[in-house]
């Protein structure tokens, strides 16, 4: 009878205790499992508001009530039934510290409160003001640096599917451009050859220079380097392992001595060589002409180069951390430059970290959030002493190619300034601030 | 001595149910939160994906995508491409065939001759955009894409005297007041033969809807009868909210044109008669056809344009041999608007409208897998802008990686 009255009192315990769990242990709300991104609501539903300008307009004209009615009736009938809201304005001043002072011009709400609300902001300027904003030029120690884009027309692109490396070099010369003294289109690979000998192609300065590939996982290659009767065919063939991979360690030596910042925007760097011309009976293994696979031995002879270790025919691997992230510092500058490509993008050619002990590299800016052992989007600088001298900005990105994200890393590795010429004019800014809420179902 | 051992027996059996029961207890707790923990993951997803969607310059008018994105690549933020849209398999009713291109068509229609029919050969279909966006195995999706604005119009006059128009325009959450409308009114006639029948002198205009979101509109010198039909185009908008209606009274007859789009990448529409669709018909009557182009322009004015390419008027006849192949029509560019085409003859006589550009006759969509039976589905929302015309993005996504249902 004894162990029938213990066997119960367990039975009471292990009663007692699963009815204290499940007193403690909450399961949330379906709606706070599953909740409404009302954050990103709110900022689309501001953007669709401001599309031609309306709420810019209404933001400042806070008095004018049919002004005020409209939105708030655009507002109503753009949001589903069961959404809460409330449209904040404030006046953007500057306290006599310098810092933002906001203070409260209107409101409109169809609630009394918002209860698990989320909100989102627009910054809105008045349409009497005109921004002048003048970018500041980016230089190294007080000279400016000097902008190539690879826009050889005896080239092909790979990786580059649905654009032309012509295409992405006018893009990207629109993007970077206002922020150089010098931007110069290199037409063809006669004019890259006169680069690579450091000869200036419009009296501008060489050294310090930003080189983009728009080519891709491709990289334009000379005839001087590419043909046999070339002057520089031993600087780019290497004989032995039949193999482009020695132009890749040149470029790699002529980056570090003209102290360039060379970018791959795409894809595996130096994975292959182009020239329509030289080489247009050779073709990728995929059937592009005019374009040779160095696969990657190519990355390394770069690295190597860059580095002055003697060359040597060695292989390299990439990594695939899949969805990467922009940082958050990198989606702040997203909006100071007014450059918005999508915050994750698919890297399956990130280049391992182990670079930068390997080939005395430093990270000065990382596009996305860390991956280790990988890193998706980064400008390596190289050590030399305590200076730095050749840079490498590789954007292991799979196709398709977003320039954005070039231009991006450029602007966030130098962060030249946008000098505004009338930012601090009073009055001239307002806040909006769209709360929403959901009443129901939660 | 037995009864120490009937106390030992009740007490292990009393024990072993309670164990028993009580690891099915806590377990179910345990699982429950878990689910719930997978759930929260889910909806996380939910939005990136989403937002992967809109953001991201994807499908390009050209040649097979290597990624599923909707933007404008020429735009920045939630502005989606209209001809992108297009290409996804998001048919709302049976496909179609048509025998002389040999090809099967997608088919969203808002009326029995408003069609936006796309060759299921350039698409992308729901297994493509899963393997696309990397959740193929994982996740199951439905994009839907909704006018935020309803803009219904009926005609309200009778056979006989001016023509009157009624419109309703109402958002997502309440009626649109106070908007403005801007209309465009083309007038067809059809006493004639072609190519007499060409439209006539088109009437532009402005109104605003009241309290509760209506208008009314009265063209005192226009009175449709058999010999006079028209098409009517208006778009309604408010503080940056854009919707887009029209109008057209029914055909008169059974035959009519069908335009079938052919693959973006040609930049052109093929016309059928309504006869050979699915069939080749050696029976119909041959219909004169003339052909505008509608497009909105930056300050919501609507114009008027003609086509100025190969066909822009033309007959369409049925049935096989030379002289029946199917009309193409080329559309010039890829500037998105509404193609009017009015036809007659014999009896049969009307005008059909089709969209150049996904949202330039506010077409809904719903693409990708059902949500049916799938226990939990995440859903979130974006507000988002086709060619200047407000809609709204959502995305429903669940697990297909075992059950996950909870709560």
């Amino acid at each position: 009878m004894m162990r029938t009255v213990e066997v119960l009192l367990v039975v009471f315990l292990l009663g007692a205790a699963y009815v204290a769990t499940s007193s403690y242990i909450t399961l949330p709300s379906p709606s706070s499992v599953s909740p409404l991104d009302l954050n990103q609501l709110a900022y689309t539903t501001l953007q669709e508001l401001d599309a031609r300008y309306d709420l810019s307009s209404a933001a400042f004209q806070t008095n004018n009530l049919t002004a005020w009615g409209n939105l708030q009736i655009a507002l109503a009938a753009s949001l589903p039934p069961n959404m809460v809201y409330n449209l904040t304005v404030y006046n953007v001043n500057t306290n006599s510290n310098g810092a933002p002072l906001y203070s409260s011009v209107a409101s409109i709400s169809n609630a009394a409160n918002l209860v698990s609300s989320d909100a989102s902001s627009y910054l809105e300027a008045s349409s009497n003001v005109t921004y002048i904003s003048t970018p500041q030029q980016i230089s190294t120690n007080g000279v400016p640096v000097t902008l190539y884009i690879l826009d050889c027309s005896d080239t092909n692109g790979w990786w580059t599917t649905g654009y032309t490396p012509s295409s992405l070099a006018q893009t990207v010369y629109s993007l970077l451009s206002p922020y150089f003294k010098t931007t110069v289109m290199v037409q063809n690979t006669n004019q890259l050859n006169q680069l690579l000998n450091g000869q200036s192609l419009k009296g501008e300065a060489v050294n310090n220079a930003i080189i983009i590939n728009t080519c891709g996982e491709a990289v334009p290659i000379p005839t001087n380097f590419s043909s046999k009767s070339g002057l520089n065919y031993t600087q780019g063939y290497d004989s032995k392992d039949s193999s482009y991979a020695t132009y890749d360690y040149t470029l790699g030596k002529i980056t570090q001595l003209y102290n360039w910042t060379w970018v791959s925007i795409v894809g595996y760097p130096f994975y292959y060589v182009t020239n329509t011309g030289s080489l247009s009976n050779s073709q990728n293994n995929f059937g592009i002409y005019g374009m040779n696979m160095v696969q990657g031995y190519g990355l390394s002879a770069f690295l190597e180069g860059l580095d002055n270790q003697p060359y040597s025919y060695t292989g390299s691997s990439t990594g695939q951390p899949g969805v990467v992230y922009l940082t958050s510092q990198v989606q702040s500058l997203c909006n100071y430059y007014g450059l918005y490509p999508s915050i994750s993008q698919t890297s399956t050619r990130a280049l391992p970290a182990s670079i930068t002990t390997q080939y005395h590299l430093v990270v000065t800016n990382s596009l996305f959030t860390t991956t280790s052992p990988n890193n998706p989007g980064a400008v390596y600088r190289h050590l030399n002493g305590a200076n730095y001298q050749g840079g490498f900005f590789a954007l292991g990105m799979a196709r398709i190619p977003d320039i954005r994200l070039a231009a991006l890393g450029i602007l966030c590795d130098y962060q030249p300034a946008r000098y505004g010429s009338l930012y601090t004019a009073a009055g001239s800014n307002r806040l909006v601030v769209l709360q929403l809420g959901i009443v129901g179902g939660g | 001595m037995s009864g120490v051992s009937i106390d030992h027996l009740i007490s292990i059996v009393v024990l072993f149910a309670a164990v028993l029961l009580f690891i099915g207890l806590f377990n179910q707790t345990l699982s429950v939160a878990v689910d719930y923990q997978r759930n929260t993951s889910t909806a996380k997803t939910c939005g990136d994906l989403l937002d992967t969607m809109l953001l991201t310059p994807g499908i390009p008018i050209k040649g097979t995508p290597v990624a599923f994105g909707l933007q404008d690549p020429s735009l920045t933020q939630y502005q989606l491409s209209p001809f992108s849209l297009m290409r996804l398999d998001s048919s709302t009713e049976a496909p179609i065939s048509y025998q002389k291109t040999d090809l099967t068509y997608s088919t969203i229609t808002t009326s029995p001759h408003n069609y936006l029919l796309y060759p299921y050969t350039d698409m992308i279909n729901y297994s493509t955009a899963l393997t696309l966006l990397g959740i193929s195995g994982t996740y199951g999706f439905q994009l839907s894409l909704t006018p935020t604005l309803n803009v219904s119009i009926a005609q309200t006059s009778p056979s006989t005297g001016p023509l009157s128009l009624s419109l309703g325009v109402t958002g997502t959450g309440f009626p649109l007041a106070n908007a403005n409308v801007n209309y465009l009114l083309i007038p067809v006639l059809l006493n004639t033969n072609y190519p007499d029948f060409e439209t006539i002198a088109h009437q532009t205009g402005t109104v605003k809807t009241n309290s509760v979101g209506s208008a009314s509109i009265t063209f005192s010198n226009f009175s449709p009868n058999p010999n006079l039909t028209y098409a009517f185009v208006a778009y309604a908008y408010l503080d940056g909210i854009t919707g887009i209606g029209y109008y057209e009274p029914s055909p008169v007859g059974n035959q009519s044109i069908v335009p079938f789009l052919d693959p973006l990448s040609t930049q052109s529409v093929t016309l059928a008669h309504s006869d050979d669709v699915p069939h080749t018909s050696t029976n119909a009557n041959t219909l004169y056809y003339n052909t505008t182009f509608i497009l909105e322009s930056q300050n919501y004015a609507i114009q008027e344009t003609s086509l100025g390419s190969s066909n822009p008027s033309g007959n369409v006849t049925s049935g096989t041999g030379t002289g029946n192949s199917p009309i193409s029509i080329s559309m010039d560019s890829y500037t998105p608007g509404i193609l009017v085409i009015a036809y007659d003859n014999a009896g049969n006589s009307g005008v059909v409208m089709m969209p150049w550009g996904f949202s330039s006759l506010g077409f809904s969509m719903t693409f990708g897998g059902t949500p049916l039976n799938h226990g939990w589905v995440a859903t979130d929302l974006r507000q988002v802008q086709i060619n200047g015309v407000s809609y709204q993005a959502k995305l429903s996504l669940w697990s297909v990686q075992g059950h996950q249902e909870s709560g």
